[in-house]
């Protein structure tokens, strides 16, 4: 990660040409580094479905990225809301077991899941519905509700919310290494809700309420950068096996998408996911910033080592406030 | 509650109180969720608990000091470490634990004027002015507000429903009273019964969102139960009732918790309410084995509550 660059982030510059009235001009008071790094790398993981070989699926493509981890305590960051029968809010459970059977057998000291749900005070409640308690407690992996968990103040490093610190949880600050585990979904306030809106979930409830109503009045773009900036996940599991598209993320439409995207930056991973989405990714606010200095969006900067992306995608439908997503 | 109830369970409820104790932090009565760091929530709910399990309240008085030395200079406390800044949740539990346990009313008064006087961004017409004519995605009457989790943001059912409850205990306790209390009431109640969900019962706090129903969630449902008590007769009371009864196989003891202390504040309103209870408190029985096991601090000091004799600290006409 370079931080030789800096410079200050202007949204219009950002923007120019894109069109994208839609498209939040974001700022950050004071100077941001640039934190790319010269390439990112991405795998597009084919799997058609939650009862396949996840294990060894997630094995083999965490093989890819030769990640050093031994020693290292792995935090798992599910997307949790609430159970809703039918529909696919949440991160699947088995890809979440899956993936930490996959850290411990590639040299991992340990493997904790952890998440603050952001309407649901009663984690507990969510764990049992969607699956998450029988999933953990068989392969015996232990859980942290980030809603509850003792608290740090940290200052942030970017300011585009105008907060100058965020209370957050200390487990998750003293994590090794952080793995977003997202679902692939529409979003009806942030356009998609990926590996980076993911991370709104390690901001405790405690602190800032159910749901986490100061995120929201300060914008959700401007927060999920600074939340990004000053938590980066050090790699991301997307769950694309089952998305959702239309009036996501609670009462969408189960979308198959067949994939699971692995990334070691948040950023290329959500660029890659909304491309497989058919989203055009400097249309949503938050990543069109995000590229500009967390990490990589543009294709030239991102290796893909598992499959390419597809010539053509069926778009994920999406509400009617959000058609300019899916224009080029 | 019943003594029968309390006969029943009361060896679980002693290893749920043992437990209590035996997470108090050093040196202090004051607990943490899941770790060593002074939290509100569960230092209000360890006390409650404590304190009816005792035959003799004098040695209480002397716990509140812990929580006392938390208190904010304004009179309201932080959900956790001091510098956390303002959150009413933890405000309203701290007030309504101090009057419980019998703190002084200068005391307490000071911290249930903070309480009336916080107010969430929607009592600005600016802010009612924009959720009426650009940000209405989210379907609900600006126009009544309750109380917000923290400043600067807008009103919420939790934190609303448990400044209710407080509140109401502080009126009827003479330590507060005046047109703005009325007015803080009525209109927390209003926002209440405005944000329901359809088919009874609450979540956060957003019903409708595009269009879309929610579906309500079964703590804050118990909770705005609770603070709702006197308008029992109200339809949308008597829905969400019904709808929370129907939750008795909920499969957390949180919830659970929440739900019997809701539930028993309407013990005498129906034939059907006081077996739901009887099947709730078995139902939690099991969910609460083994106390040590239990990560939340909060859920145990709920469960020996919701499986205890004593008053209701949650029920706003006690």
């Amino acid at each position: 990660m370079s931080n030789s660059m800096s410079r200050r982030i202007f949204g219009g510059a950002l923007l120019a040409g894109t069109g994208a009235l839609a498209v939040e001009r974001m700022r950050s008071v004071g100077w941001v580094a640039d934190r790319r790094k010269p390439r990112s790398r991405v795998a597009i993981l084919h799997e058609g479905s939650y009862a396949g070989p996840l294990d060894r699926v997630l094995v083999d493509g965490l093989r890819l990225f030769d990640l050093e981890l031994h020693g290292k305590s792995v935090l798992l960051k599910p997307n949790l809301v609430e159970s809703i029968p039918g529909a696919e809010v949440n991160t699947n459970p088995r890809l979440v077991g899956a993936a930490a059977t996959a850290f411990l057998a590639l040299g991992a000291a340990s493997v904790l899941v952890a998440e603050g749900p952001g309407h649901q005070r009663d984690t507990q409640l969510v764990l049992e519905e969607t699956g998450f308690s029988a999933e953990l407690k068989e392969r015996r992996i232990g859980f942290v509700d980030l809603n509850r968990d003792e608290i740090v103040k940290r200052p942030l490093v970017t300011q585009f919310t105008g907060l100058d610190h965020l209370w957050l949880p200390r487990t998750v600050l003293a994590a090794g290494f952080v793995v977003s585990m997202p679902k692939v979904k529409t979003h009806h306030w942030a356009g998609v809700t990926l590996s980076m809106k993911n991370l709104f979930g390690v901001v405790p409830g405690i602190a800032y309420g159910w749901p986490k109503n100061v995120l929201h009045w300060r914008g959700i773009d401007r927060s999920i950068l600074d939340i990004n900036a000053a938590v980066p996940a050090h790699f991301v599991i997307a769950d694309g096996i089952v998305g959702m598209e239309g009036n996501g993320p609670l009462n969408g439409t189960p979308r198959n998408l067949g994939r699971i995207v692995l990334a070691d930056d948040p950023v290329a991973a959500d660029f890659t996911c909304a491309r497989l989405m058919g989203i055009n990714p400097l249309r949503v606010s938050h990543l069109a910033q995000a590229g500009e200095f967390l990490g990589n969006g543009a294709p030239e900067r991102i290796i893909q080592l598992g499959e390419q992306l597809p010539r053509t995608v069926e778009p994920f439908a999406v509400l009617p406030e959000f058609a300019y997503l899916t224009q080029a | 509650m019943k003594p029968l109830f309390s006969e029943k369970y009361r060896s679980l409820r002693g290893r749920l109180l043992e437990e209590l104790l035996h997470r108090r932090l050093p040196g202090a009565a004051v607990w943490s969720h899941c770790g060593t760091q002074f939290c509100a929530e569960p230092t209000s709910l360890a006390l409650l608990a404590l304190f009816f399990s005792q035959s003799s309240s004098s040695a209480m008085k002397d716990d509140l000091k812990p929580l006392l030395a938390h208190r904010l200079s304004d009179g309201t406390w932080p959900s956790a470490t001091d510098g956390a800044g303002v959150n009413v949740w933890a405000t309203a539990l701290a007030v309504n634990t101090l009057m419980i346990l019998g703190a002084d009313s200068v005391t307490s008064k000071v911290s249930v004027k903070a309480l009336v006087q916080c107010r969430p961004l929607e009592a600005s017409w600016l802010v009612r002015l924009k959720f009426r004519f650009s940000d209405r995605q989210v379907r609900f009457d600006p126009a009544k507000y309750g109380w917000p989790w923290v400043p600067d943001t807008v009103s919420w059912v939790v934190p609303t429903s448990m400044a209710l409850i407080t509140l109401e205990r502080a009126k009827r306790r003479g330590l507060v009273g005046g047109a703005e209390l009325e007015n803080r009431l009525r209109l927390g109640a209003e926002m209440l019964l405005d944000r329901v969900c359809m088919g009874g019962g609450w979540n956060a706090g957003n019903a409708i969102v595009y269009g879309v129903p929610l579906r309500p969630h079964i703590d804050a449902t118990a909770i705005a139960l609770g603070a709702l008590r006197l308008h029992y007769q109200h339809p949308v009371v008597r829905n969400s009732l019904t709808w929370l009864l129907g939750c008795i196989q909920c499969r957390s003891a949180y919830s659970l918790a929440w739900l019997i202390l809701a539930i028993d504040a309407y013990r005498d309103v129906g034939a059907d309410v006081v077996p739901a209870l009887a099947a709730a408190r078995d139902r939690l029985a099991d969910l609460v084995l083994d106390p040590r096991s239990m990560a939340d601090t909060s859920t145990i000091a709920l469960a020996a509550l919701a499986l205890g004799a004593g008053e209701n600290p949650f029920e706003e006409s006690a």
